[in-house]
Protein backbone atom coordinates (compact mmCIF):
# COMPACT_ATOMS: atom_id res chain seq x y z
CA UNK A 1 0.00 0.00 0.00
CA UNK A 2 1.40 3.78 -0.91
CA UNK A 3 2.34 5.93 2.35
CA UNK A 4 -0.15 8.52 1.99
CA UNK A 5 -2.88 5.44 2.22
CA UNK A 6 -1.18 3.87 5.27
CA UNK A 7 -0.76 7.30 7.02
CA UNK A 8 -4.82 7.90 6.88
CA UNK A 9 -5.61 4.69 8.25
CA UNK A 10 -3.28 5.04 11.28
CA UNK A 11 -4.48 8.20 11.67
CA UNK A 12 -8.26 6.71 12.26
CA UNK A 13 -7.06 4.27 13.96
CA UNK A 14 -5.05 6.02 16.56
CA UNK A 15 -8.06 8.40 17.49
CA UNK A 16 -10.57 5.58 17.13
CA UNK A 17 -8.78 3.09 19.46
CA UNK A 18 -7.39 6.36 21.78
CA UNK A 19 -11.01 6.86 22.35
CA UNK A 20 -12.13 3.88 23.97
CA UNK A 21 -10.37 4.07 27.19
CA UNK A 22 -11.13 7.70 27.99
CA UNK A 23 -14.80 6.73 27.15
CA UNK A 24 -15.06 4.16 29.25
CA UNK A 25 -13.25 6.44 32.32
CA UNK A 26 -15.23 9.60 31.66
CA UNK A 27 -18.43 7.56 31.84
CA UNK A 28 -17.06 5.96 35.53
CA UNK A 29 -16.68 9.09 36.62
CA UNK A 30 -19.95 10.35 35.59
CA UNK A 31 -21.33 7.56 37.34
CA UNK A 32 -19.59 7.92 40.85
CA UNK A 33 -20.24 11.57 40.46
CA UNK A 34 -24.40 11.21 40.26
CA UNK A 35 -24.35 8.73 42.74
CA UNK A 36 -22.51 10.68 44.95
CA UNK A 37 -24.96 13.62 44.39
CA UNK A 38 -27.56 11.09 44.68
CA UNK A 39 -26.45 10.91 48.50
CA UNK A 40 -25.74 14.30 49.34
CA UNK A 41 -27.79 16.57 47.46
CA UNK A 42 -26.23 19.58 49.36
CA UNK A 43 -22.38 18.82 48.26
CA UNK A 44 -23.92 19.37 44.60
CA UNK A 45 -21.05 22.06 44.29
CA UNK A 46 -18.04 20.65 45.28
CA UNK A 47 -18.83 17.57 43.78
CA UNK A 48 -19.39 18.64 40.64
CA UNK A 49 -15.99 20.66 40.96
CA UNK A 50 -14.10 18.05 41.57
CA UNK A 51 -15.47 15.52 38.71
CA UNK A 52 -15.07 18.49 36.00
CA UNK A 53 -11.66 18.09 37.15
CA UNK A 54 -11.49 14.40 37.15
CA UNK A 55 -12.86 14.53 33.80
CA UNK A 56 -10.21 16.56 32.01
CA UNK A 57 -7.12 14.27 33.59
CA UNK A 58 -9.05 11.60 31.62
CA UNK A 59 -10.18 13.54 28.35
CA UNK A 60 -6.22 14.31 28.17
CA UNK A 61 -5.26 10.42 26.87
CA UNK A 62 -7.50 10.98 24.30
CA UNK A 63 -5.94 15.10 23.00
CA UNK A 64 -3.01 12.87 23.22
CA UNK A 65 -4.19 10.29 20.22
CA UNK A 66 -5.83 13.24 18.90
CA UNK A 67 -2.37 14.92 18.65
CA UNK A 68 -1.02 11.96 17.13
CA UNK A 69 -3.94 11.63 14.38
CA UNK A 70 -3.16 15.60 13.77
CA UNK A 71 0.43 15.14 12.97
CA UNK A 72 -0.21 11.81 10.94
CA UNK A 73 -2.39 13.62 8.74
CA UNK A 74 -1.16 17.31 8.24
CA UNK A 75 2.53 16.64 8.85
CA UNK A 76 3.80 13.46 8.47
CA UNK B 1 -51.63 46.41 31.27
CA UNK B 2 -51.77 43.98 28.25
CA UNK B 3 -50.61 40.99 28.20
CA UNK B 4 -48.19 39.67 26.36
CA UNK B 5 -49.40 36.46 25.18
CA UNK B 6 -46.75 34.28 22.68
CA UNK B 7 -43.79 32.57 23.11
CA UNK B 8 -40.98 34.37 25.91
CA UNK B 9 -42.23 37.83 25.63
CA UNK B 10 -42.87 38.76 21.99
CA UNK B 11 -46.20 38.96 20.25
CA UNK B 12 -46.68 35.94 17.74
CA UNK B 13 -45.55 37.95 14.49
CA UNK B 14 -42.72 38.83 16.12
CA UNK B 15 -41.59 35.29 16.90
CA UNK B 16 -42.86 33.99 13.56
CA UNK B 17 -40.71 36.88 11.81
CA UNK B 18 -37.84 35.44 13.85
CA UNK B 19 -38.45 31.69 13.02
CA UNK B 20 -38.43 32.02 9.30
CA UNK B 21 -35.11 34.00 9.94
CA UNK B 22 -33.59 31.30 11.28
CA UNK B 23 -35.38 28.89 8.64
CA UNK B 24 -33.89 31.01 5.92
CA UNK B 25 -30.55 31.59 7.54
CA UNK B 26 -30.44 27.65 7.94
CA UNK B 27 -31.43 26.96 4.08
CA UNK B 28 -28.99 29.46 3.11
CA UNK B 29 -26.11 27.68 5.29
CA UNK B 30 -27.15 24.29 3.89
CA UNK B 31 -26.97 25.24 0.61
CA UNK B 32 -23.08 27.13 0.93
CA UNK B 33 -21.72 24.49 2.54
CA UNK B 34 -20.49 21.20 1.76
CA UNK B 35 -23.29 19.30 2.99
CA UNK B 36 -25.36 21.24 0.33
CA UNK B 37 -22.98 20.93 -2.50
CA UNK B 38 -22.86 16.69 -2.43
CA UNK B 39 -26.58 16.81 -1.84
CA UNK B 40 -27.64 19.15 -4.39
CA UNK B 41 -24.65 20.09 -6.79
CA UNK B 42 -24.08 23.60 -7.31
CA UNK B 43 -26.66 25.77 -6.89
CA UNK B 44 -25.09 29.06 -7.83
CA UNK B 45 -24.80 30.64 -4.90
CA UNK B 46 -22.35 34.32 -5.38
CA UNK B 47 -18.83 33.38 -4.29
CA UNK B 48 -18.36 35.25 -0.92
CA UNK B 49 -21.38 32.84 0.31
CA UNK B 50 -19.79 29.58 -0.39
CA UNK B 51 -17.25 28.02 2.39
CA UNK B 52 -13.98 27.29 1.90
CA UNK B 53 -12.51 23.72 2.40
CA UNK B 54 -10.27 24.43 5.30
CA UNK B 55 -6.39 23.81 5.36
CA UNK B 56 -5.01 23.27 8.75
CA UNK B 57 -1.78 24.76 9.02
CA UNK B 58 0.27 23.17 12.21
CA UNK B 59 3.64 25.82 12.17
CA UNK B 60 3.03 29.29 12.82
CA UNK B 61 3.30 32.55 10.29
CA UNK B 62 6.02 34.78 10.32
CA UNK B 63 4.41 37.71 9.44
CA UNK B 64 7.66 40.24 9.17
CA UNK B 65 10.60 40.77 11.03
CA UNK B 66 11.42 43.23 13.92
CA UNK B 67 15.57 43.63 14.36
CA UNK B 68 16.06 40.19 13.46
CA UNK B 69 13.48 38.48 15.45
CA UNK B 70 10.32 37.15 13.35
CA UNK B 71 7.09 38.30 14.64
CA UNK B 72 4.56 35.84 13.88
CA UNK B 73 0.77 36.08 13.75
CA UNK B 74 0.70 34.53 16.70
CA UNK B 75 2.77 36.79 18.90
CA UNK B 76 0.73 39.61 17.75
CA UNK B 77 -2.51 37.61 18.93
CA UNK B 78 -0.43 37.28 22.33
CA UNK B 79 0.03 41.15 22.59
CA UNK B 80 -3.26 41.66 21.96
CA UNK B 81 -4.22 39.58 25.05
CA UNK B 82 -1.74 40.98 27.35
CA UNK B 83 -3.14 44.85 26.38
CA UNK B 84 -6.97 43.40 26.79
CA UNK B 85 -5.90 41.53 30.67
CA UNK B 86 -3.97 44.67 31.16
CA UNK B 87 -6.75 47.38 30.25
CA UNK B 88 -9.57 45.50 31.83
CA UNK B 89 -7.66 45.38 35.58
CA UNK B 90 -6.36 49.14 35.13
CA UNK B 91 -9.98 50.16 35.08
CA UNK B 92 -11.18 47.68 37.27
CA UNK B 93 -8.71 49.12 40.03
CA UNK B 94 -8.75 52.47 38.70
CA UNK B 95 -10.52 54.10 41.49
CA UNK B 96 -11.16 52.23 43.77
CA UNK B 97 -14.27 52.98 46.26
CA UNK B 98 -15.33 50.57 49.52
CA UNK B 99 -19.00 50.06 48.13
CA UNK B 100 -17.21 49.18 44.37
CA UNK B 101 -19.07 50.43 41.09
CA UNK B 102 -20.22 47.84 38.54
CA UNK B 103 -17.18 47.32 36.94
CA UNK B 104 -14.82 46.67 40.17
CA UNK B 105 -17.27 44.40 41.88
CA UNK B 106 -16.80 42.02 38.44
CA UNK B 107 -13.56 42.48 38.92
CA UNK B 108 -13.30 41.62 42.01
CA UNK B 109 -15.56 38.50 41.65
CA UNK B 110 -13.04 37.26 39.15
CA UNK B 111 -10.31 37.51 41.99
CA UNK B 112 -12.33 36.30 44.30
CA UNK B 113 -13.05 33.03 42.99
CA UNK B 114 -9.38 32.74 42.19
CA UNK B 115 -8.25 33.66 45.82
CA UNK B 116 -10.68 31.25 47.02
CA UNK B 117 -9.82 28.10 44.45
CA UNK B 118 -5.95 28.91 45.44
CA UNK B 119 -6.61 28.79 49.36
CA UNK B 120 -9.07 25.78 49.15
CA UNK B 121 -6.16 23.90 48.08
CA UNK B 122 -3.06 25.15 49.08
CA UNK B 123 -4.52 26.10 52.83
CA UNK B 124 -4.57 30.13 53.58
CA UNK B 125 -0.88 30.71 54.13
CA UNK B 126 0.59 29.58 50.75
CA UNK B 127 -2.51 29.86 48.76
CA UNK B 128 -1.98 33.74 49.47
CA UNK B 129 1.38 33.39 47.85
CA UNK B 130 0.41 30.93 45.21
CA UNK B 131 -1.85 32.71 44.14
CA UNK B 132 -0.14 35.28 41.89
CA UNK B 133 1.24 32.53 39.28
CA UNK B 134 -1.94 30.55 39.49
CA UNK B 135 -4.14 33.53 38.99
CA UNK B 136 -1.91 34.81 35.54
CA UNK B 137 -2.17 31.14 34.39
CA UNK B 138 -5.62 31.08 34.25
CA UNK B 139 -5.85 34.58 33.16
CA UNK B 140 -3.82 34.48 30.31
CA UNK B 141 -4.90 30.89 29.46
CA UNK B 142 -8.71 31.67 28.96
CA UNK B 143 -8.48 35.06 27.72
CA UNK B 144 -6.06 33.24 25.20
CA UNK B 145 -8.61 30.99 23.99
CA UNK B 146 -11.69 33.31 24.15
CA UNK B 147 -9.95 35.73 22.13
CA UNK B 148 -9.73 33.01 19.68
CA UNK B 149 -13.14 33.03 19.36
CA UNK B 150 -13.80 36.61 18.65
CA UNK B 151 -14.80 37.03 14.68
CA UNK B 152 -11.38 38.15 12.38
CA UNK B 153 -9.33 36.22 14.35
CA UNK B 154 -8.56 33.11 11.50
CA UNK B 155 -9.94 35.42 8.56
CA UNK B 156 -8.45 38.29 7.95
CA UNK B 157 -5.14 37.70 5.84
CA UNK B 158 -2.08 39.47 5.25
CA UNK B 159 0.75 39.03 2.82
CA UNK B 160 3.43 37.12 5.14
CA UNK B 161 7.38 37.34 5.00
CA UNK B 162 7.50 34.40 2.49
CA UNK B 163 5.05 35.84 0.42
CA UNK B 164 2.28 33.62 0.79
CA UNK B 165 -1.47 35.38 1.78
CA UNK B 166 -1.60 33.85 5.66
CA UNK B 167 -3.70 34.83 8.73
CA UNK B 168 -3.00 38.02 11.07
CA UNK B 169 -4.66 36.71 13.65
CA UNK B 170 -4.02 33.30 15.13
CA UNK B 171 -5.34 31.70 18.30
CA UNK B 172 -2.14 31.69 20.77
CA UNK B 173 -2.83 27.97 22.32
CA UNK B 174 -2.64 26.46 18.92
CA UNK B 175 1.36 27.36 18.75
CA UNK B 176 2.60 24.52 20.51
CA UNK B 177 5.09 27.15 21.82
CA UNK B 178 3.25 28.86 24.28
CA UNK B 179 1.72 26.05 26.19
CA UNK B 180 5.37 24.67 26.57
CA UNK B 181 6.20 27.66 27.79
CA UNK B 182 3.47 27.96 30.29
CA UNK B 183 4.70 24.00 31.17
CA UNK B 184 8.40 25.06 32.04
CA UNK B 185 7.23 28.11 34.01
CA UNK B 186 4.86 25.90 36.22
CA UNK B 187 7.43 23.64 36.79
CA UNK B 188 10.07 25.96 37.78
CA UNK B 189 7.72 27.21 39.48
CA UNK B 190 7.13 23.97 41.83
CA UNK B 191 10.67 23.05 41.89
CA UNK B 192 11.48 26.47 43.20
CA UNK B 193 8.57 26.36 45.91
CA UNK B 194 9.33 23.19 47.28
CA UNK B 195 13.05 23.68 47.75
CA UNK B 196 12.46 26.91 48.96
CA UNK B 197 10.09 25.49 51.78
CA UNK B 198 11.78 21.89 52.27
CA UNK B 199 15.85 22.93 51.49
CA UNK B 200 17.73 19.77 50.29
CA UNK B 201 15.53 17.44 51.79
CA UNK B 202 13.09 17.80 48.80
CA UNK B 203 15.29 16.15 47.30
CA UNK B 204 14.24 12.61 49.74
CA UNK B 205 11.67 12.03 47.79
CA UNK B 206 13.66 11.39 44.61
CA UNK B 207 16.32 9.48 46.23
CA UNK B 208 15.02 7.14 48.73
CA UNK B 209 18.01 5.83 49.35
CA UNK B 210 16.86 5.68 53.64
CA UNK B 211 15.44 2.11 53.38
CA UNK B 212 18.38 0.41 51.55
CA UNK B 213 21.31 1.86 54.01
CA UNK B 214 19.16 1.04 56.84
CA UNK B 215 19.21 -2.76 55.05
CA UNK B 216 23.15 -2.23 55.36
CA UNK B 217 23.45 -1.57 58.89
CA UNK B 218 21.17 -4.18 59.77
CA UNK B 219 23.18 -6.19 57.65
CA UNK B 220 26.60 -5.70 59.28
CA UNK B 221 24.69 -5.62 63.48
CA UNK B 222 23.53 -9.69 62.61
CA UNK B 223 19.70 -8.80 61.87
CA UNK B 224 20.10 -11.48 58.68
CA UNK B 225 16.34 -11.85 57.97
CA UNK B 226 15.60 -8.04 58.83
CA UNK B 227 18.19 -7.15 56.40
CA UNK B 228 17.21 -9.01 53.72
CA UNK B 229 13.75 -7.16 54.11
CA UNK B 230 14.58 -3.99 54.19
CA UNK B 231 17.41 -4.33 51.60
CA UNK B 232 14.86 -5.27 49.44
CA UNK B 233 12.01 -2.26 49.89
CA UNK B 234 15.09 -0.24 49.66
CA UNK B 235 15.69 -1.33 46.28
CA UNK B 236 12.09 -0.79 45.58
CA UNK B 237 12.24 2.60 46.95
CA UNK B 238 14.90 3.64 45.33
CA UNK B 239 13.21 2.91 42.11
CA UNK B 240 10.07 4.21 43.08
CA UNK B 241 11.82 7.78 43.74
CA UNK B 242 13.66 7.72 40.11
CA UNK B 243 10.27 7.29 38.71
CA UNK B 244 8.93 10.29 40.37
CA UNK B 245 11.91 12.57 39.15
CA UNK B 246 10.81 10.86 35.72
CA UNK B 247 7.30 11.95 36.24
CA UNK B 248 8.12 15.35 37.39
CA UNK B 249 9.78 16.31 33.88
CA UNK B 250 7.02 14.26 31.77
CA UNK B 251 4.79 16.24 33.76
CA UNK B 252 6.20 19.13 31.21
CA UNK B 253 5.35 17.23 28.21
CA UNK B 254 1.66 16.02 29.57
CA UNK B 255 0.98 20.05 30.15
CA UNK B 256 1.99 21.17 26.85
CA UNK B 257 -0.06 18.63 24.76
CA UNK B 258 -2.99 18.51 26.93
CA UNK B 259 -3.55 22.75 26.01
CA UNK B 260 -2.19 22.30 22.66
CA UNK B 261 -4.45 19.09 22.05
CA UNK B 262 -7.49 20.24 23.23
CA UNK B 263 -7.39 24.09 21.57
CA UNK B 264 -6.26 22.82 17.95
CA UNK B 265 -8.61 20.07 18.21
CA UNK B 266 -11.55 22.94 18.83
CA UNK B 267 -9.92 24.91 16.13
CA UNK B 268 -9.96 21.72 13.53
CA UNK B 269 -13.56 21.20 14.71
CA UNK B 270 -14.97 24.49 14.27
CA UNK B 271 -13.34 24.94 10.87
CA UNK B 272 -15.15 21.33 9.89
CA UNK B 273 -18.08 22.90 11.23
CA UNK B 274 -17.98 26.03 9.46
CA UNK B 275 -16.80 24.43 6.14
CA UNK B 276 -19.97 21.31 6.37
CA UNK B 277 -22.88 24.23 7.11
CA UNK B 278 -21.53 27.76 7.42
CA UNK B 279 -23.97 29.76 9.02
CA UNK B 280 -26.15 27.41 11.83
CA UNK B 281 -23.72 24.27 12.64
CA UNK B 282 -21.10 26.23 14.39
CA UNK B 283 -23.28 28.08 17.07
CA UNK B 284 -23.42 24.87 19.25
CA UNK B 285 -19.50 24.16 18.91
CA UNK B 286 -18.95 27.69 19.51
CA UNK B 287 -20.56 26.88 23.06
CA UNK B 288 -17.97 24.00 23.21
CA UNK B 289 -15.73 26.01 22.77
CA UNK B 290 -16.11 28.65 25.35
CA UNK B 291 -16.25 25.80 28.06
CA UNK B 292 -13.51 24.09 26.78
CA UNK B 293 -11.48 27.26 26.92
CA UNK B 294 -12.77 27.62 30.34
CA UNK B 295 -11.82 24.10 31.39
CA UNK B 296 -8.48 24.17 30.15
CA UNK B 297 -7.64 27.34 32.08
CA UNK B 298 -9.01 25.82 35.56
CA UNK B 299 -7.14 22.45 35.09
CA UNK B 300 -3.60 23.80 33.79
CA UNK B 301 -3.91 26.47 37.03
CA UNK B 302 -5.47 23.88 39.27
CA UNK B 303 -2.81 21.39 37.92
CA UNK B 304 0.19 23.71 38.91
CA UNK B 305 -1.33 24.55 42.06
CA UNK B 306 -1.91 20.98 43.68
CA UNK B 307 1.81 19.54 42.20
CA UNK B 308 2.58 22.49 44.30
CA UNK B 309 0.92 21.51 47.31
CA UNK B 310 2.49 18.14 46.68
CA UNK B 311 6.10 19.92 46.53
CA UNK B 312 5.48 21.42 49.75
CA UNK B 313 4.87 18.93 51.83
CA UNK B 314 7.08 17.30 53.75
CA UNK B 315 7.34 13.35 52.65
CA UNK B 316 7.04 11.47 55.99
CA UNK B 317 9.13 8.41 55.78
CA UNK B 318 6.72 5.31 56.11
CA UNK B 319 7.82 2.83 58.53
Amino acid sequence: MEAEAIKLLAAGLAMGLGAIGPGIGIGILGYGAVQAVARNPEARGPIFTNMLFSVALAEAVAIYALVVAIVLVFVA
Amino acid sequence: MAKKKGCMGCSFPVAIVVVLAILGVGVISLLAGALGNALLGDVGLPSWLLAQSPEVHLPTDVIFHFLGFPITNTIITAWITIIVLLTIFYFGTRSMKLIPSRFQTAVEFVIDYLLTFCEDIAGKKYGRKFFVIVATIFLFVITNSWIGLVPGVGTILVEGADGHMVHLFRPVNTDINLPLALAIISFIFVEYWGIKTLRLGYFKKFLNTHRFFQGFKELFSGKIKQAMGSLFNGAIDIFIGLLEALSEVVRIVSFTFRLFGNMTGGEILLLMMVFLAPFLLAIPFYGLELLVGFIQALIFAGLTLVFATIAITPSHSDE
